[in-house]
């Protein structure tokens, strides 16, 4: 079934994280007044993003001066000889019309340019259709693309504190890496001052004191954090219970098993 | 004649009341008053106080239900409510996005503070365009030993499984 919704609800950087995490592939549509995008993921991985219909014909390739006109008309030949299961990228690559990296360069960068310019929408509805593919013929990145990085590039462009507030409500919660962050960082290409935030992140430091110890603003150590919590990398925890050792400051009353058994076995012959 | 309680929360319209009155004994006490804010373009009326369902376990045993009040202008109650719960079910109205952060704010609430067993149920999974469970985890950010059940809350199997599971995660914890 597809998941539908608007941006202004469920941010664009959010979606992007839940198809991060959730290893999606499928299309994700979108609409602001009259602007479309469409966006392809195989696997939780970028694979193609088009602001407009062309950008998902090969023809894009030439626009983006890497092959001629010719070179791809003679690549969609070699393509529709070969049938189904290539694709435009791997016959130009076979055929050395372009070089993996060209071809990944190339496109990576316009897919990067398509979804930043849809961060500034401020609301859109999107539609995201699972196990949706692009057309065999359309010029996707050899490599897909990861999504970390623009994450965090919709992130920077956050610059109201109520949108940050929804899941930072205080600078007095800590933020805790949830695992060793070295794999996801590798996708990340972080600002020189969200390094700084993120050397300062320690488990028991609250976000004003990272703010004071950086000389950045609350509100510039709390976009960074909002961006490390979109991709997944940390939770913020309150440093009440973070000085407990993972201990609950109030505890829960503890039931005799025999009492919880009897709720159960009621509820089951209601 | 002990008493336990267990709490039903979550955003505006996730279910909490019909939730309530599908599975309790008594006819659900509730406050529900026509809606005079924002939530008026949601449903016509809304609890502001919060619901009350009663189901008896046995003759010395009796388990309370209470739904709090999805309003953000009632969350004094919240920790009323909150105090000696033996549980909590989180409802989230599946196929309304725009619900999803205040119910990640909720669920802080209930859970930042207290070690609370909780489930999630994800409501209206019988509506198009409902997102599955999964895809809930996903968008609220729960690890995956939560559980989040799907739920429709007008039918009573549905709500007595997920209270089922709700009760296994407390009989887990509870002492021999």
């Amino acid at each position: 079934m597809a998941l539908v919704g608007n941006i202004r609800d469920f941010s664009l950087s959010d979606f992007l994280s839940l198809v991060d995490r959730g290893y999606k592939t499928g299309a994700l549509h979108l609409s602001y007044n009259d602007q479309t995008a469409r966006l392809y993921f195989e696997k939780g991985k970028l694979l193609l993003a088009a602001r407009r219909p062309e950008d998902e014909k090969p023809d894009l390739l030439v626009r983006l001066g890497v092959l001629n006109a010719e070179q791809v008309a003679q690549a969609c030949q070699t393509l529709a000889a070969r049938g189904n299961g290539t694709t435009l990228s791997q016959v130009i690559i076979d055929t050395g019309l372009a070089s993996p990296d060209r071809l990944q360069q190339a496109l990576l960068g316009h897919t990067e340019q398509s979804v930043y310019g849809l961060f500034a929408w401020p609301e859109g509805d999107f539609l995201f259709e699972h196990n949706q593919r692009p057309a065999p013929d359309a010029p996707l990145a050899p490599t897909p693309i990861s999504i970390d990085h623009l994450i965090m590039e919709g992130v920077r462009r956050i610059d109201e504190w109520e949108r940050i507030r929804d899941r930072i409500p205080s600078t007095d919660l800590v933020p805790r890496f949830l695992a060793p962050p070295g794999e996801k960082l590798k996708g990340m290409r972080l600002a020189p001052d969200e390094w700084k935030v993120f050397a300062r992140i320690n488990g028991r430091d609250t976000l004003a004191e990272i703010a004071q110890k950086t000389g950045l603003s609350d509100f510039d150590v709390c976009r960074a954090v909002y961006g490390f919590l979109t991709a997944g990398m940390l939770e913020l925890v309150k440093r009440q219970r973070v000085l407990a050792a993972g201990m609950p400051p109030v505890e829960q009353p503890r039931l005799k098993k025999s009492l919880v058994n009897r709720i159960i076995n009621r509820i089951r012959s209601m | 004649m002990q008493t336990v309680k267990m709490v039903i929360s979550g955003a505006v319209n996730a279910g909490k009341t019909e939730f309530i009155k599908t599975i309790s004994e008594i006819e659900v006490v509730s406050t529900e008053r026509r809606a005079t804010d924002d939530t008026r373009l949601i449903k016509k009326e809304t609890t502001v106080a919060m619901d009350f369902g009663r189901i008896a376990i046995s003759d010395d045993l009796v388990l309370h239900l209470f739904g709090t009040p999805g309003q953000k202008r009632f969350d004094f109650m919240w920790e009323i409510l909150a105090e000696g719960m033996l549980g909590l079910v989180i409802l989230v109205d599946s196929t309304r996005p725009e619900t999803f952060r205040e119910t990640n704010r909720i669920i802080d609430f209930f859970v930042s503070y207290r070690d609370t067993p909780y489930v999630i149920a994800a409501n209206k999974q019988d509506r198009p365009n409902a997102w599955s469970p999964e895809e809930l985890r996903l968008a609220l950010r729960q690890p995956p030993h939560i559980k989040v059940l799907p739920c429709t809350a007008t039918d009573r199997e549905s709500v007595k499984n997920v209270l089922l599971e709700l009760l296994y995660v407390i009989q887990e914890r509870s002492e021999d």
